[in-house]
């Protein structure tokens, strides 16, 4: 276990970089998971449509090519537009950490439209017509009634696509960031012990990941807390 | 792209939600931290990719200092034109995908230079070898070359060679020695093995990688490279150059001089010693 004495700061770093990533994705893919759910639960023919190819595209290509594209493909797109407004600017850089955690965002929010569109598709008619005999209004419905049932239909979903996230922000090594893996990597080129390295790697996704499932575990069991007394 | 999302949101839902001044404030706020713009590059600055972890021409240490014969390589070139450099690091598979996305300006990263490569990027002159040698039992007791340096086909009866499948070795070996009698490998590691085993008496490879994982290595000590160095280049290429975008003339020609500047003063070679007992580049480059 010598070998990897003097990669510990590094590993920690990594590691913060991953929660990083975790968390600029999450919030942007809660945000894509709803404004996709959000147009395909909508009357808009032309909102429908788009969401539906977003979901196609997002959940029919591998992940990997995603990050690539938007990696590769957002400078030379952006470069060449801003170029036409000021043809003295040399390149417009899309930095790994935000062009990773845009794509894993876009990726599994693909998957998130489903589940929030399922979850709002779940929430009682009964509970509506209710909340429209009590004279609630549309926003008040939204917040009392369908967001406080919708969560918990979504939850076990959303829990799946959590993980999806943490173990897609390894994918992010491929453009250079200095993740998890590429530390892992760096360490195996001068220490020649792949096997000690990588299973620290496996070891820190386990524990993040370790840490979701028992924070789901938690929410599912506040969100099941008012149906104790029924038992 | 943000009009057309908060347009999303305009169209009455079903769940009657009227999020849209809420949501284009946020996208606008989001849209402005994704792409973020670097303006315009000081044209003294210039980026280098290289893979970090490719020991030893370029790798990190422990320390997280960035070392090796191409970042050392990389130093010498920029003090000799006054350039600053910032390195990122690029795996392999999109270096040179990255080179022509903008994301760095050089890649100096122990890339051979190739035809095939050469048509999508430029390269300067080159700074390292791209050869080979072969690695013979120091107790096999015959002379694999003549006096002239040239292989003796006469020598390599009854003997069996090691190569690796669809190498630059491999091609060389079949055309130069059609009679020896050679076993391929998928692998450099299964090429050493199978050495030390004694089901092969010589191989052939590049001498710096036999060198690090074979020649170096405790118990391996009955080993030795034999004969000269081969670089014919129409097997081998001209060897490993520094890779740029092409249409700057002007940039690989000053590559090329400071390239050559280092082989005259010694300092490529000093580079060299740093992780070889031997240098790896020819002296003839600065001519």
């Amino acid at each position: 276990m010598e070998a990897i004495t003097g990669w510990w700061d590094d590993y920690f770093f990594a590691t913060i970089v991953v929660l990083k990533i975790f968390m600029a994705s999450l919030l942007l893919m809660v945000i894509f998971g709803l404004i996709g759910a959000a147009a395909k639960l909508s009357n808009s023919i032309i909102a429908k449509k788009i969401a539906n190819a977003y979901t196609i595209i997002f959940r029919g290509t591998p992940e990997i090519l995603v990050v690539l594209l938007i990696y590769f493909g957002s400078a030379i797109a952006l470069t060449a537009l801003f170029q036409v407004f000021d043809p003295s600017i040399k390149y417009v850089d899309v930095p790994p950490f935000w062009a990773g955690t845009f794509a894993i965002a876009l990726i599994v929010g693909s998957y998130a439209t489903e589940t929030f569109r399922g979850a709002f598709l779940g929430v009682e008619p009964g509970s509506i017509e209710a909340a429209r005999a009590l004279g609630l209004s549309n926003i008040q419905t939204f917040i009392y009634i369908r967001i406080p049932e919708m969560w918990r239909i979504a939850l076990p979903s959303f829990g799946n696509h959590m993980l999806s996230l943490v173990k897609d922000t390894a994918l992010i090594s491929i453009i250079g960031l200095n993740e998890l893996l590429f530390v892992a990597e760096q360490a195996t080129a001068t220490t020649g012990k792949p096997f000690t390295m990588f299973i620290i790697v496996g070891l820190i996704y386990l524990g993040i990941s370790t840490v979701i499932t028992l924070f789901v575990m938690g929410l599912e069991a506040y969100g099941r807390s008012h149906l104790r007394a029924v038992k | 792209m943000i009009s057309l999302l908060s347009k999303l949101f305009d169209f009455k839902n079903k769940m009657g939600v009227k999020m849209n001044i809420l949501n284009k404030k946020l996208l606008i706020s989001l849209t402005a931290l994704v792409f973020t713009v670097i303006g315009p590059a000081n044209a003294e600055k210039l980026r280098v990719g290289m893979e970090c972890t490719y020991a030893p021409f370029n790798f990190k240490t422990a320390d997280g200092v960035l070392s090796g014969y191409d970042v050392d390589v990389s130093k010498g070139v920029a003090e000799i034109l006054g350039l600053e450099l910032e390195y990122v690091c690029q795996k392999w598979d999109g270096m040179i995908p990255a080179l022509l996305a903008n994301k760095f300006d050089l890649i100096i990263a122990s890339m051979s230079i190739t035809d095939k490569r050469k048509e999508k990027i430029d390269f300067s002159g080159p700074y390292r070898d791209s050869v080979g040698q072969m690695v013979a039992r120091k107790d096999l007791g015959r002379d694999l070359f003549d006096s002239a340096g040239n292989p003796d086909a006469a020598a390599f009866k009854g003997i069996k060679v090691g190569l690796e499948r669809a190498t630059t070795y491999s091609d060389w070996f079949e055309q130069t020695l059609p009679s020896a009698k050679v076993v391929l490998y998928d692998s450099n590691e299964a090429l050493y093995l199978d050495l030390l085993n004694g089901r092969t008496d010589v191989i052939m490879t590049n001498p710096m990688k036999a060198h690090l994982k074979f020649l170096s290595k405790d118990g391996n000590e009955g080993f030795e490279l034999a004969g000269p160095v081969i670089d014919d280049v129409a097997y081998f290429g001209v060897g490993v150059g520094i890779g740029l975008r092409q249409g700057q003339e002007e940039l690989r020609d000053n590559l090329t001089g400071a390239l050559k500047t280092l082989i005259k003063n010694g300092s490529l070679k000093e580079y060299a010693l740093k992780y070889f007992p031997f240098q790896i580049h020819n002296d003839k480059w600065a001519d």
